[in-house]
């Protein structure tokens, strides 16, 4: 037979847990943090690198060279942009087996001068579609020399080539996955076909999506608050496999004399 | 007897939780960030590991940045803010850029592409960029030594030097 008192401590100690629990939640830092760099040097082709790789595709995230550059660019100063965008093809010709990928894998994601620095960055592809967040890019100083690069990179991709599911099929199977889509006047901002790579813990599914950029054309307006959707959906099966709601990217602050951006204003999420 | 006492006080204590819950969600909404009040406290980890809050930058003038990968606007300010940390670092000035739900291996690969120095923490879930109230990215807080917000920007201020220029010199000596 259990006591009052027992019932008692039991709904002070229920109490006390639901109050501390989120507490200690709070106090415990975000997982999926790499922690400490860790660095290793490699000797290649009789030039000393500093690489960090990623833990699961082995393939590096960032190459430094010491006591070298990556690249020296001849005649930089002299070189176009058209020809500055297509300097990440010797590059990765010069460390291929290192990256693990082919020069024609590259498409420009940017290519951009400040100061007199150039930082161009590209996409990897997979038959010609881009990988999602996938990106290899550097730094050119004026004297055309690149340094270091940045890279996440996947060398195995293993993905359908072809779509089952059709652009209509999916998009409106996209659409209904926001709530009050009409309700909320929503636009299609951008869409495109997409390689997906899903990390799992020793592997990664590779999907070939639709993927829709939504926005409520509310959102369309600097002062709203109101962000918009990422949705994939697999080519295969039709399946939802991203929906995300993003925040807005904001190329301006709120002039005075604002007037609503055009469509083609706003930047997609790739 | 026993049992219907236990029942009244479990619904009590549920009823108690559900109060306690609904008032922080309230003092969270009524708590963001404003010009001139003290800055929400912050628990990130950059991507050396090092953990970052409030009271552990007190002290310091400090640039508190959301940003994204694809956010293009986010990318072409990087390197002007990277040039005003390396040249004032010594003297107090700190900037830390949170990267907003991306994961690590993002974040780095594009931070070393541009070749940029400052700390980069990392906020995978959004969650501290929903208690600073951001929106849009890029979205910049200025907090002063004391920890009060001098600064709210929203968007693309810092494509050219001048205007971060300007600010700093609010609180460093720069010509």
């Amino acid at each position: 037979m259990l006591g009052p008192n027992l019932f008692k401590r039991s709904f002070f100690f229920l109490n006390t847990l639901l109050l501390i629990i989120p507490l200690i939640l709070r106090s415990i830092p975000a997982s999926g943090i790499n922690g400490r760099a860790d660095y290793e040097t490699v000797n290649y082709k009789g030039q000393k690198l500093s690489i960090l790789r990623d833990s699961l595709t082995q393939a590096p995230v960032i190459i430094r060279g010491i006591e070298s550059n990556l690249l020296e660019i001849k005649n930089f100063s002299k070189l176009s942009r058209k020809e500055i965008t297509n300097t990440g093809i010797p590059l990765v010709s010069k460390y291929k087996s290192l990256l693990r990928i082919e020069p024609d894998q590259l498409k420009l994601k940017s290519a951009e001068k400040i100061s007199d620095t150039w930082y161009v960055s590209y996409w990897q592809t997979f038959h010609g579609v881009i990988i999602y967040e996938s990106s290899l890019g550097y730094a050119i100083d004026s004297r055309g020399r690149i340094k270091s690069l940045g890279a996440l990179l996947y060398p195995h991709v293993q993905a359908p080539v072809t779509s089952k599911v059709s652009h209509e099929e999916a998009l409106k199977i996209g659409q209904g996955q926001i709530k009050d889509f009409k309700k909320l006047k929503c636009i299609l901002l951008a869409e495109s076909v997409l390689i997906y790579p899903v990390k799992k813990k020793s592997s990664i599914d590779y999907y070939r999506v639709y993927a829709f950029n939504f926005f409520p054309q509310e959102a369309l307006h600097p002062a709203s608050v109101v962000g918009g959707w990422a949705v994939f959906i697999d080519t295969q099966t039709g399946k939802k496999v991203l929906y995300e709601e993003l925040l807005k990217p904001l190329g301006c602050c709120i002039p005075e004399d604002w007037v609503p951006p055009k469509l083609e204003e706003m930047k997609p999420k790739w | 007897m026993v049992k219907s006492k236990f029942l009244k006080f479990l619904i009590i204590g549920l009823l108690f939780f559900l109060m306690v819950s609904a008032c922080k969600e309230k003092a969270e909404k009524s708590s963001l960030p404003k010009l001139g009040a003290a800055a929400i406290d912050f628990n990130f980890q950059d991507l050396e590991g090092q953990a970052w809050s409030l009271d552990k930058v007190r002290g310091k003038v400090v640039l508190l940045r959301f940003w994204a990968d694809w956010c293009p606007y986010c990318r072409y300010e990087m390197p002007i803010i990277d040039k005003y940390y390396r040249k004032l670092k010594k003297e107090g000035f700190l900037v830390l850029a949170v990267n907003v739900k991306q994961s690590a291996e993002v974040a780095l690969a594009f931070i070393a592409q541009l070749d940029v120095t400052f700390p980069v923490p990392l906020d995978p879930d959004g969650k501290m960029a929903k208690r600073y109230g951001v929106y849009a990215i890029p979205t910049n807080f200025l907090i002063d030594r004391q920890g009060i917000i001098r600064e709210i920007l929203i968007g693309e201020v810092f494509k050219e030097e001048k205007p971060l220029r300007e600010l700093l010199k609010n609180y460093f000596p720069l010509s």
